[in-house]
């Protein structure tokens, strides 16, 4: 597909609500450890875990070790793919929708 | 998972002016593309426009919802299923709201081909309103 090298799709990495509410977290925070983004969920620390690996597969997140625990950062920039994605299909309607608007005011003449 | 588009125009005209550009195939023609859509429920249609690099320049759909002149729905697939509904309100003054929805915008993988298509047929729209 595109020129990224990911493993995963960030289509797919953002499809699960609980993956989106991780990005909004770490959006919010430099950086948080996995202890901290457990607290925010109703679910275990191993769960959470899986969910950021699925992120960091996708480019979304990166981590780093700081003694014994792993911190985690956002790294947005692959959510581009998915905002130009859209923008496609907006850009062709904000055309079309043009059209139409020149098409009934043609009509009223 | 999937994407929505979600969009709102207004326009100056009755609704019912705006309901038949948007379900009468000779108007549809002159804003979308040329066609054979008829606003019944069940009616397979085509859009066709020039083929772009690797896009045939066609999309299939079936009509959904016909509920003049308030809500149309049909599919749009060119490469991949679209759900595209219109919800057309009345404003008063003259005024009417415009509201269109596209679900079921997918994964990219599985769209690349149409992504391409789009690129370029928006880009030609653009000429051709700059004509």
């Amino acid at each position: 597909m595109s020129e990224d090298n990911h493993l995963r799709d960030v289509f797919d990495a953002i499809a699960d609500p609980t993956r989106r509410r991780l990005i909004r977290l770490l959006a919010e925070s430099e950086e948080m450890p996995l202890h901290e983004l457990t607290a925010q969920f109703p679910m275990g620390r191993t769960a959470v875990s899986k969910h950021l690996t699925i992120l960091k597969e996708a480019g979304l997140v990166l981590d780093r070790k700081v003694g014994r625990e792993t911190r985690f950062r956002l790294n947005a920039s692959p959510l581009r793919e998915i905002q130009d994605w859209v923008a496609f299909y907006s850009k062709f309607w904000s055309t079309n929708m043009l059209r139409l608007n020149q098409l009934l005011e043609e009509e009223e003449e | 998972m999937s994407l929505t588009l979600s969009l709102d125009f207004q326009y100056t005209t009755s609704i019912e002016k705006l309901w038949s550009a948007l379900t009468d195939s000779s108007k549809l023609a002159k804003w979308v593309m040329e066609n054979d859509f008829k606003p019944v429920v069940g009616h397979r249609f085509q859009f066709r426009t020039q083929p772009f690099n690797g896009w045939n320049g066609i999309i299939e759909g079936e009509v959904l919802i016909v509920d003049a002149p308030n809500r149309l729905s049909y599919t749009w697939e060119s490469g991949e299923k679209h759900t595209v509904t219109w919800t057309l309100q009345d404003l008063g003054d003259g005024k009417v709201n415009l509201h269109l929805e596209q679900t079921g915008i997918g994964n990219a993988q599985g769209l690349e081909g149409a992504k391409y298509g789009w690129t370029n047929w928006s880009g030609e729209l653009e000429k051709v309103l700059e004509q």
